[in-house]
């Protein structure tokens, strides 16, 4: 069974997203299949919060997509990071390795 | 940015739907077939590998519908999918439907008619720029003119003190001083090509800074500088007001330059003011101004604007009004001018003794904000329109209410409808807002209507308002504002009357709904009959009907009481008229033998039992106030003061007035012997209570001087101003023996018939063509016309609230007969059982009653202390009727029980024709 991503908050799913596309431009499914991967199996997210996540991160401007072929020749939307994109997932980076260390510290504390 | 883009993004996604969706499925099936790929990779075949797919990954269809609401655009479209919806609906039940538009446009409709004409007589702004920067240093609710002295807070400057203002303070940017009154002049133009004589025209009399005050600027030509107030009777100069541009002058683009001839003097015109501009006051409505400077060519022989020799005898007619400085408060515009006017009045001050200084000091100047300017209409109209507003909001109410109720049981019938929604999905939160959108749809095709029915009733309204009066000048044509306040009011109704239903809808038990639904019986939560709401809807409707009605019946009585008031005079048999000989070109000396002679011709037409004439005219606005004292009191009553009033010889028997003691004025009290009067009732009842008043002098201190009278009559009290006025002590002396040789020269004339006096006009109107060929025709109208004029007000609101108290019981009859029904049809088990168990027809027919009567009474309980309250609210406009009348309130619940019989008559009908097998066997 899928995790269901209702255990994601909305903002680390966006954040997770605009990790994966830092290299290069992928399609939706690549992406999919790269959080499944990198996550290692913990997040196996269903096509619905997916592509709300991709129309969300769009109208933020984000990132952009564009139609092109992949490599079997099938037609596919890829998105790419905008700068604006990058610009917040560092800054969103930064925010979530703060509060992960504060986090630990009282977990520790106690 | 984001915010923008997700704006453009919705909005892409309305109106491309096709292709957005489009892609979206292109996009997904693509995910899915790569997903595929992938496992058949591991060796499944395609079907299976798409299966495996989806049950990993989700419904496709799921997907696109999550992917789809989203967005802010899917609120958009079940928006307008609930209303194409909404609209299915009520086209399905079109009895309801135009049963429900026609109570509900009657209801906004109304609502918004009277808030129109509130909007325009209470609320509006001067049609100027930056109104809210104008300042009133007068009361704006008075039109006229005082002579002589009155305490406390003033109501009207003079024209020094005006002047004076203007030119020492220093927190206004201008100021501007008006006549508080239009006057009607003969006015002509000349060199029209045509001989077109003179008619009268509205002249208003304003200062040079008037216009740049106001910041009016002509549409054509130019306006008034502070040049033209100096020198007097210098600069006969003249601007028009649009309406009389196009009246008068057809539009003609030429008209600056043209020469108007008002009353002897010929004025340039030098601008037109522009449309919709009707001077300071509301409700006038100017057509001509003059400067202030040309004051004695308007009245002939009168001077309102020199300083006086008397500071106790001032001439009071002027409105004034600043625009505030830059920067400057009306607070610090309010202390800068108190301290000023208090100097102006030491300066007047100087040289009176200490009681008089005391006495004159105490005038102040009231500032206040002047955006509304000054109004005709605020002090007689502006309560009985709120009253009106209430009145109107309350049948609205009432209205609401019965929909609801209608609605409530409609729902009942839609619980399939509803089960099935929530089956497939629906929250609670969807069906409401899809329910309210029908009523909310309702409400607004109802305002729409509404609309239309409010502009005829706004005509009708204005006609009562100025009816035998003129036109009453009023904007009322819809703007903005009032439109909003429509829908506002359309949506607020639609949510009001929806919401009971839609909660009630939402809390369907979807389980034995849709059991029940199978076998045709409702049950669960929604059992017919129960409707705990409806019945407390309702029971609100009662009491507010009740409400209503006595407030109705209030009304009706005080007005029937007002008209039924006893004047004293034979009012209906009186015609009357009014002559004014100085401005129509005649000397002074030639006044009195020419009204005598007008007179003697008078009496002499057949029918007229008699004929005579006064200075303030029965039930006209003017009246004289002076004090006085008696023969050998010295100075004793200072203070008092008597009304007074200059009539012709046989007055008492012109007006049939009755005579107490001693005689009328006559014939023989012309002339400049020792003056007589005669006195009122209340005046010989306060002043000579224990003596004879005959033969006894009375000295009367005047503006200009004294003057003194022998009493030789008393008569009965009269109303000389209104129905409403409270006995005053009065009296009456020769017109024909004025004082010091300089009476009035304006008079009303009384001619009283044996019939009807509107047969005699015709021939009245020719003695005084004949006799004073200057004079223009007159216009008589007779007392029983004034009367009724003077009870405009309350007749209209006697009207139009007894017009709504019918309207109230028709709709609480409606209501009562709604909830009736429809307890009965849900009772009729109950009533099958108690039949068979014995009871009779008359039994199942009171118990129905009974239901009815419980409710009406429910709300006239919980009506009669709402009454108390609003009682004190209305009860300064009643004459001689009590607010909290038992008599009025006991008629309106005896009515109630009555509509509660009614209202159940068909469905008790219904009820005892119940056949106990039949009703039993379906349940």
């Amino acid at each position: 069974m899928a995790d269901k991503p209702s255990d994601l908050v909305q903002g680390t799913l966006d954040m997770l997203i605009l990790k994966t596309l830092v290299r290069q431009p992928m399609h939706g499914y690549r992406i999919s299949v790269q959080l499944e991967q990198m996550s290692e199996g913990v997040f196996r997210l269903n096509a619905g919060s997916l592509f709300v996540a991709f129309q969300r991160l769009q109208r933020a401007g984000l990132i952009r997509s564009e139609w092109k072929a992949t490599e079997n020749n099938r037609r596919a939307k890829y998105y790419a990071l905008t700068d604006q994109g990058r610009k917040r997932l560092n800054s969103e980076t930064r925010e979530w390795g703060r509060q992960v260390a504060a986090i630990a510290r009282i977990l520790e504390a106690s | 940015m984001s915010l923008l883009r997700s704006i453009a993004g919705g909005v892409r996604s309305l109106f491309r739907k096709e292709r957005v969706s489009q892609e979206l499925d292109e996009e997904l099936n693509g995910f899915l077939e790569m997903a595929a790929d992938e496992k058949m990779s591991q060796g499944m075949s395609h079907k299976d590998a798409l299966r495996a797919v989806r049950l990993e990954r989700g419904s496709l269809d799921v997907a696109k519908e999550v992917v789809r609401s989203a967005g802010w655009e899917s609120f958009v479209e079940t928006f307008l999918q609930d209303l194409r919806f909404a609209a299915r609906m009520l086209r399905k039940s079109p009895v309801f439907t135009t049963v429900a538009i026609l109570t509900l446009a009657l209801g906004i409709g109304a609502n918004t008619a009277i808030f129109t004409v509130i909007n325009s007589v209470l609320l509006n702004t001067l049609p100027v720029s930056h109104p809210e920067q104008l300042v009133l240093l007068t009361n704006p609710d008075e039109q006229g003119r005082a002579i002589g002295f009155n305490d406390g807070v003033r109501d009207l400057l003079t024209y020094l003190e005006f002047q004076d203002i203007a030119q020492h303070n220093a927190v206004f940017s201008g100021v501007l001083a008006a006549s508080s009154y239009t006057s009607s002049i003969p006015t002509a133009i000349e060199g029209s090509g045509g001989s077109a004589g003179a008619t009268p025209a509205e002249v208003e009399l304003v200062s040079g800074s008037y216009f740049s005050v106001l910041d009016v600027n002509p549409i054509l030509g130019r306006a008034f500088t502070t040049e033209v107030d100096n020198p007097r009777d210098a600069n006969p100069v003249a601007a028009i007001s649009y309406g009389f541009w196009q009246e008068r002058f057809a539009g003609a683009r030429d008209v600056i330059g043209r020469k108007l001839r008002v009353l002897k003097t010929t004025y340039t015109v030098i601008g037109v003011t522009p449309a919709g501009f009707r001077g300071e006051t509301v409700g006038a409505n100017p057509e001509i101004f003059i400067p202030l400077s040309m004051q004695s060519e308007i009245s002939p022989g009168r001077d309102y604007l020199s300083r006086e020799t008397n500071p106790f005898v001032k001439t009071e007619w002027l409105q004034v009004m600043g625009r505030l400085a830059p920067g400057v408060s009306l607070a610090q515009a309010k202390a800068a001018i108190d301290v000023e006017f208090r100097q102006m009045m030491q300066a007047q001050a100087a040289g009176m003794s200490a009681h008089d200084k005391q006495q004159f000091m105490t005038q102040t100047l009231s500032v206040t904000g002047g955006s509304r300017g000054a109004s005709t209409l605020r002090g007689d109209f502006g309560k009985p329109l709120e009253i009106l507003m209430a009145v109107v909001g309350l049948i609205l109410l009432i209205a609401c209410t019965n929909i609801a109720n209608i609605l409530l049981a409609r729902t009942a019938a839609r619980q399939k409808e509803v089960a099935a929604r929530v089956a497939l999905g629906a929250s609670g939160a969807r069906l409401v807002r899809q329910m309210l959108t029908e009523s909310v749809l309702l409400a607004t095709i109802g305002g729409l209507v509404g609309l239309l029915f409010a502009e005829w009733a706004e005509v009708s309204l204005l006609r009562l308002v100025s009816a035998g009066s003129g036109q009453v000048p009023l904007d009322l044509n819809p703007n903005g504002k009032i439109l909003a306040f429509t829908l506002g009011v359309s949506v607020l109704t639609g949510i009001l009357f929806g919401l009971a239903p839609a909660l009630r809808a939402a809390r369907v038990e979807l389980n034995s709904v849709l059991k029940a639904a199978a076998r045709g019986f409702s049950g669960g939560s929604l059992r017919p009959g129960r409707m705990p709401i409806g019945k407390v809807l309702v029971v609100a409707q009662v009491a507010l009907s009740l409400l209503l009605l006595v407030v109705a019946g209030l009304f009706v009585r005080s007005f029937r009481n007002l008209s039924q008031t006893n004047l004293g005079y034979d009012h209906d048999h009186i015609v009357q008229f009014d002559a004014s000989a100085v401005t129509y070109g005649y000397q002074r000396a030639e006044v009195i033998p020419l009204y005598d002679q007008i007179l003697q011709r008078l009496r002499a037409i057949p029918g007229v039992r008699g004929a005579s004439l006064s200075d303030n005219g029965p039930l006209r606005s003017t009246d004289s106030q002076d004090p006085f004292t008696l023969e050998g009191e010295g100075e004793a009553r200072k203070d008092e003061e008597v009304r007074y009033d200059w009539v012709g010889p046989d007055f008492f028997a012109a007006t049939g007035i009755p005579i107490l003691k001693g005689r009328d004025i006559g014939q023989q009290d012309s002339g400049n012997g020792q003056r007589v009067g005669v006195i009122n009732e209340t005046f010989a009842r306060q002043f000579f209570p224990k003596s004879n008043p005959i033969g006894q002098r009375v000295i009367v201190r005047d503006p200009a001087g004294y003057f003194d009278f022998v009493i030789v009559g008393v008569v009965v009290d009269s109303k000389h101003g209104s129905v409403r006025e409270k006995p005053f002590p009065r009296f009456y002396a020769p017109f024909f023996n004025p004082v010091r040789n300089t009476g009035p020269t304006y008079a009303t004339f009384i001619v009283r018939t044996f019939g009807n006096p509107a047969g005699v006009s015709s021939s009245i109107r020719s003695v005084v063509k004949d006799t004073a060929v200057n004079l223009p025709p007159v216009t008589t109208v007779t007392m029983d016309q004034q009367l009724a004029e003077s009870l405009t007000m309350d007749r209209m609101i006697a009207e139009l609230a007894g017009a709504f108290g019918a309207l109230a019981i028709i709709l609480v009859c409606i209501g009562l007969y709604g909830i009736m029904a429809y307890s009965v049809s849900g009772r009729t088990n109950e009533i099958g059982i108690r039949m068979a168990l014995g009871a009779q027809r008359s039994n199942v027919l009171w118990l129905i009653l009974k239901e009815s009567l419980v409710l009406v009474l429910a709300g006239v309980v919980i009506g009669v202390p709402i009454v108390f309250a609003a009682g004190k609210w209305i009860s300064s406009l009643l004459f001689a009727v009590k607010a909290a009348d038992p008599l009025a309130i006991a008629l309106a619940a005896i009515l109630m029980f009555l509509v509660g019989v009614v209202a159940c008559y068909v469905p008790a009908l219904r009820g005892m024709r119940v056949d106990p097998m039949v009703a039993l066997r379906y349940e």
